[in-house]
């Protein structure tokens, strides 16, 4: 069912807040056990929100989310609400204030159900870092879920939500959302604000949305966009009316196709993404072939970039303010060095020791420097695309989900894997995930469409006439 | 060349400590990382500037007073608190 549909069902009376809300808490109790894909599940709040929201519509003046139920990312600060980041340095970590997005969603009296699992610190592209445990594949519980919104995009695909937050640095919204066969957006940098999403890369860090269809990501995005004084980065640009496009003409549109992303992808990958471009030719759009030749180097200026701002950005966590705190130690830097080697996972430890030999002295220069130049020449090439092109037609990820311990202990293999969704992030643009076929193994395969910046109604709506057509398999909820 | 010198310096400016066991499989993980983050290296630095910031900055908020959150609340996360304050081992 549509949030659109539910939001009906719920104004009308034919189904309340509260039965809503115990009814997804049951599916929890008796699904996530194979799934893992909550770390903390809210019962009581889930259910005092929802007899808030009941309340709010008996009154007639429910919002667009009253009484919807979200799951939330557990890097996303819920005041009150412990918040992990998958992490032991955060087992324990209790905000005392909302993430923005948080905030605009209560306003509306949204339900939260909980809190789902993730890579420890968004780090991962398998979800299987998290220090919570790995998830599991909905589709098939022997398979990654992606990563590193994995939780999210799971608990979308087994029916364990309306819809949800995540988070996308570098793809970890779409990529989870292509493996799990259910849809994600990553809106454009500074569409929504990053106000209480914990810092992993601050510069490529956007909150974005998992939903059963691209008409629900852009039902969500318009309750949580928008300028906040509490994030120099976000704007007012972003208003909102993001599902305004869907249904209408977009046989008019021009769709670029890079062939340097379906060169680095698997056979059914391909054919699964040419089909679509097919179909979209059908219809009378423009199908442009085009090129962003700098994608060779933008898996390893994206680990630069992003590694460099999370040794910063995690250089807070030092066992005394808050977060774990190791007892072992006399002096102030023991202290700190066992509270992160005991509190951090081996990824984490990882992304700051590459982070800070990217920053050092002798390095700088050809590392970061090197990297911050390739990210505007990827800019750049986008700019040249979408003076030809509308919206940019890219697999999601190159293969569907891997089985669980095929890749996860070899980092470079990973790296490689975030191929086709960093370059969205380096330039700051949205793009939105949806399934367009199925590999020999049963599992999803993923599509992306890229907009130009705060132009998500067209991405949108040019998803949404695809899901139209397309028959997505359930997985059993 | 990435040997276990470096890694032992980047493990200090990070603020890691690791067993020499831990130090070994850390420089043999970095050494593959490096090598596929060398291939920014082949990127002609005439070729664009850097990206210096992201954005355009939307007007900055005003550098205003505002209430802070309670202390109590805030020291509800420190594992060591004594008299109001965070307890760290001696440091002079």
């Amino acid at each position: 069912m549509s949030l659109q549909e539910l939001r009906n069902r719920l104004d009308n009376r034919e189904i309340g807040a509260v039965e809503l809300a115990q009814d997804y808490l049951n599916k929890i109790k008796s699904r996530d056990g194979a799934v893992n894909s909550y770390i903390t599940v809210c019962e009581d709040l889930a259910l005092e929100q929802a007899r808030a929201a009941q309340a709010v519509i008996d009154a007639g003046s429910s919002k667009a989310m009253t009484g919807i139920p979200l799951s939330v990312k557990d890097n996303i600060c819920t005041n009150g609400v412990r918040t992990t980041c998958a992490s032991r340095m955060l087992e324990n970590f209790v905000p005392v204030y909302d993430a923005t997005a948080i905030e605009r969603l209560r306003a509306e009296n949204f339900v939260m159900l909980g809190k789902t699992n993730m890579d420890e610190f968004a780090m991962g592209g398998s979800s299987q870092t998290s220090y919570f445990g790995g998830v599991k594949n909905p589709y098939n519980t022997d398979r990654v879920t992606g990563g590193s919104s994995g939780g999210a995009a799971a608990s979308v695909a087994a029916g364990l939500c309306a819809a949800a937050l995540g988070s996308d640095t570098g793809g970890s919204v779409r990529q989870p959302s292509a493996f799990c066969g259910v849809t994600g957006l990553k809106p454009t940098y500074g569409a929504v604000s990053r106000w209480g999403l914990i810092a992993f890369a601050s510069s490529l860090d956007q909150i974005g949305v998992v939903a059963g269809s691209a008409f629900d990501t852009g039902y969500v995005l318009n309750s949580i966009c928008g300028y906040d004084e509490n994030d120099a980065t976000s704007s007012a640009k972003a208003q909102g009316g993001y599902t305004e496009l869907v249904g209408s003409d977009i046989s008019k549109l021009k769709i670029g196709v890079p062939k340097e992303f379906l060169d680095g992808s698997s056979g059914e990958v391909k054919a699964a993404v040419l089909k679509a471009a097919d179909f979209y030719k059908s219809l009378g759009c423009e199908i442009i072939e085009c090129s962003l030749p700098s994608l060779e180097y933008a898996v390893s200026a994206y680990y630069l970039i992003s590694s460099a701002e999370a040794a910063a950005n995690l250089s807070r966590f030092d066992g005394i303010k808050y977060g774990y705190r190791s007892g072992l130690g006399e002096s102030f830097n023991d202290l700190i060095k066992n509270s992160r080697r005991e509190g951090f996972g081996d990824e984490v430890k990882r992304r700051i020791m590459l982070g800070n030999y990217a920053l050092c002295s002798g390095y700088y220069d050809a590392y970061y420097n090197n990297a911050r130049r390739i990210r505007t020449q990827i800019r750049r090439e986008y700019c040249e695309i979408f003076k030809k092109c509308d919206v940019i037609l890219t697999p999601t990820a190159p293969t569907t989900a891997y089985k669980i311990g095929e890749q996860e202990n070899d980092p470079v293999k990973m790296y490689l894997a975030d191929i086709c969704t960093v370059t969205v992030n380096i330039a700051g643009l949205p793009a939105i995930s949806t399934t367009c076929g199925y590999g020999a193994d049963g599992m999803p395969i993923g599509m992306s469409l890229t907009g130009r910046a705060f132009d998500e109604k067209t991405i949108i709506a040019v998803c949404d006439r695809f899901e139209r057509e397309f028959d997505r398999k359930e997985c059993g909820k | 060349m990435f040997d276990e010198k470096l890694t032992a310096h980047l493990a200090e400016l990070s603020k890691l400590e690791f067993t020499p066991e831990e130090l070994s499989e850390m420089t043999k993980d970095m050494t593959d990382i490096i090598a596929l983050m060398d291939k920014v290296c082949d990127f002609d630095p005439a070729a664009a500037p850097y990206t210096l910031d992201s954005v355009d900055y939307e007007e900055l908020r005003k550098d205003t007073y505002k209430d802070s959150y309670p202390n109590e609340k805030i020291l509800e996360n420190a594992d060591n608190v004594k008299n109001n304050s965070f307890v760290v081992p001696k440091v002079v």
